[in-house]
């Protein structure tokens, strides 16, 4: 498969400061790629750079096989943007604001007027297509910047924390908006600080810490690199006096910890560990209410790589 | 998927610059910042330095148009472009398939626009009122156009340095404008400004644009009208050319 993004040895230095540290890698056209890192780590510089906001200190990137100093045009030619920030005009309306996208990435005027009315259509906002996005609610304006970066019809679409802050509503719309956008065979470029979200969406994830990659893999993969992290969570009947020290007591079992009415003990072997906590069970004469076992959750991979805990949940397995 | 459908190169960034310019007009022309530095100031200057002297109208005239156009022009970029940078909008324009230098012309036509227009009704205003006639259209033209031209480049290029606030931007541009309009014959004819001073308005614009205006409506200039015109669009190169390398330096 060609590749729609390929960094070699890509640094960015402020003075003494190593932001972005020699990254290479490259996205595959047609697949969801997650970037992910705590603050600091360096995602924004790189999509900084690949963007053409800042300039690389060292090293080479290229979209769509086109150098992004050397054939900056034509790199920016075929991508959309959405930032952090939805970065609309407040004062003008919906479709100026799509239109006028449409404008500087040299879309033909009939071309640019059908595709806006379409992505006001699409993201649920036509019948607001007139109104000055000054009013519009946070959501509203994240699906406009949105709608700004598809109107060009991009290959390759950058996203900066798409969904960060927004409501139940304008999230789900987001992510199926940019899946189906995939589907059609946009290759997407997601930085995200919501874990569960990179999990659900993407296909490959990097992970930069310090301004370096320190894992890039499936989603599944990335899961199946910590044994450490797999666990067992068991609830008892609710006048069971059980406590973490009894059940580190375990063989197997390297860690508990309480959540709610839960204990969660974690182990590098499930199923010695499940024998256990029956064999534990039977003895103490306690009832079991509800057991689990628990893969890793990419949260648990992050916060392993980077020493980071970031918010926005795990998932089970 | 991709549209790479191609215009012609040139087109494509005069329509984008076009496109800048347009959505600047829409936004940008009745904000207070540019209402305020771009009609008022001029006018406080002028009534605070000129009304009362014995100067004869035809002086003064073009003395007013002049650093109307002057203050004009020159402050829709300083307003606009901190504002866009706050928004992150302005990321969006060195991020499209563009030129950085037509992003900036973009941004300078719309300063020329207003310079223009502003200037032109002060123009139209004083005519009547102090019962004046055009005496030279082609220095008018070749005044009005290039000085907002030259001027709008000024505040564009101040308003490369990477500020979110408007009044920085104000603030740097006021320093350099309020003490060219005292070396640049406005108010104070050149032949009576000390020795350092007439050197000094040898490279101030204002003084320039001001000698076209004064060709136009006294009929007399000091400079050959093609010298002025000609080093008005010297110093329009130069602002872009450093306004861009500003732009550049905070990029690495």
């Amino acid at each position: 498969m060609p590749s729609a993004v390929e960094l070699s040895g890509l640094t960015k230095r402020y003075g003494e400061i190593v932001a972005v540290d020699h990254i290479s890698f490259e996205v595959k056209e047609g697949e969801i790629f997650g970037f992910l890192g705590p603050n600091g780590a360096g995602k924004t510089t790189t999509i900084s750079m690949l963007t053409g906001l800042v300039t690389p200190t060292e090293g080479t990137a290229k979209i769509f096989g086109h150098d992004i100093r050397k054939e900056a045009k034509e790199a920016k030619r075929c991508v959309g943007i959405v930032w952090e920030e939805s970065n609309v005009y407040p004062e003008l309306s919906a479709l100026e604001n799509l239109n006028f996208a449409g404008e500087i990435y040299h879309v033909v005027k009939r071309q640019r007027e059908a595709k806006a009315l379409e992505l006001l259509e699409k993201f649920g906002l036509s019948e607001r297509k007139d109104g000055k996005v000054g009013g519009f609610s946070k959501g509203m304006k994240r699906r406009i910047a949105i709608s700004m970066a598809l109107i060009n019809s991009p290959r390759l679409l950058f996203l900066d924390e798409p969904t960060a802050g927004l409501d139940v509503q304008s999230n789900i719309v987001i992510r199926e908006a940019v899946k189906e956008e995939n589907r059609k065979g946009t290759t997407v470029f997601l930085t995200t600080h919501n874990i569960e979200e990179a999990n659900q969406m993407c296909h490959r994830i990097a992970i930069i810490n310090h301004g370096k990659i320190i894992a890039i893999d499936r989603p599944e993969n990335l899961r199946r690199t910590i044994k450490s992290a797999q666990s067992v969570q068991v609830s008892f009947e609710e006048d069971a006096e059980t406590g973490e020290a009894e059940l580190g007591k375990i063989p197997s079992v390297r860690r508990v910890i309480k959540e709610g009415h839960r204990f969660r003990l974690f182990t590098e072997d499930p199923p010695a560990a499940l024998e256990g906590i029956w064999d534990y069970a039977r003895s103490h004469g306690i009832r079991i209410l509800e057991i689990n076992t628990l893969g890793p959750t990419l949260e648990d991979v992050f916060i392993n790589l980077t020493g980071t805990a970031q918010a926005g949940a795990g998932g089970r397995s | 998927m991709a549209q790479c459908t191609r215009k012609s190169a040139l087109l494509e960034e005069l329509e984008a610059a076009w496109a800048i310019a347009k959505k600047d007009i829409k936004i940008y022309y009745l904000k207070a910042p540019t209402l305020m530095f771009a009609i008022l100031f001029p006018f406080a200057m002028f009534f605070a330095f000129a009304v009362g002297r014995e100067m004869p109208v035809a002086t003064l005239v073009p003395g007013l148009v002049s650093i109307t156009v002057f203050f004009s022009a020159s402050s829709i970029g300083p307003s606009a472009l901190p504002l866009e940078r706050r928004i992150k909008a302005y990321d969006r324009l060195v991020c499209a398939p563009i030129s950085p230098y037509t992003v900036m012309v973009g941004k300078v036509l719309s300063g020329a626009i207003f310079g223009l227009v502003i200037g032109s009704i002060i123009l139209a205003a004083c005519l009547p009122v102090f019962g004046l006639q055009i005496i030279s259209l082609p220095g008018l033209l070749l005044g009005l156009i290039l000085a907002s031209f030259c001027f709008s480049m000024l505040g564009i290029m101040l308003a490369m340095f990477p500020r979110e606030n408007p009044g920085d931007v104000m603030l740097l541009l006021n320093f350099i404008r309020l003490p060219l309009i005292f070396i640049s014959g406005i108010f104070i004819k050149i032949e009576m400004l000390p020795y350092w001073g007439q050197v000094a308005s040898a490279f101030s614009p204002l003084t320039y644009a001001n000698d076209l205006m004064r060709l136009a409506l006294e009929g007399a200039s000091a400079f050959d009208p093609l010298l002025s015109a000609a080093l008005l669009i010297s110093f329009s190169a130069a602002f872009l050319y450093i306004g861009r390398r500003i732009d550049l330096k905070f990029r690495e």
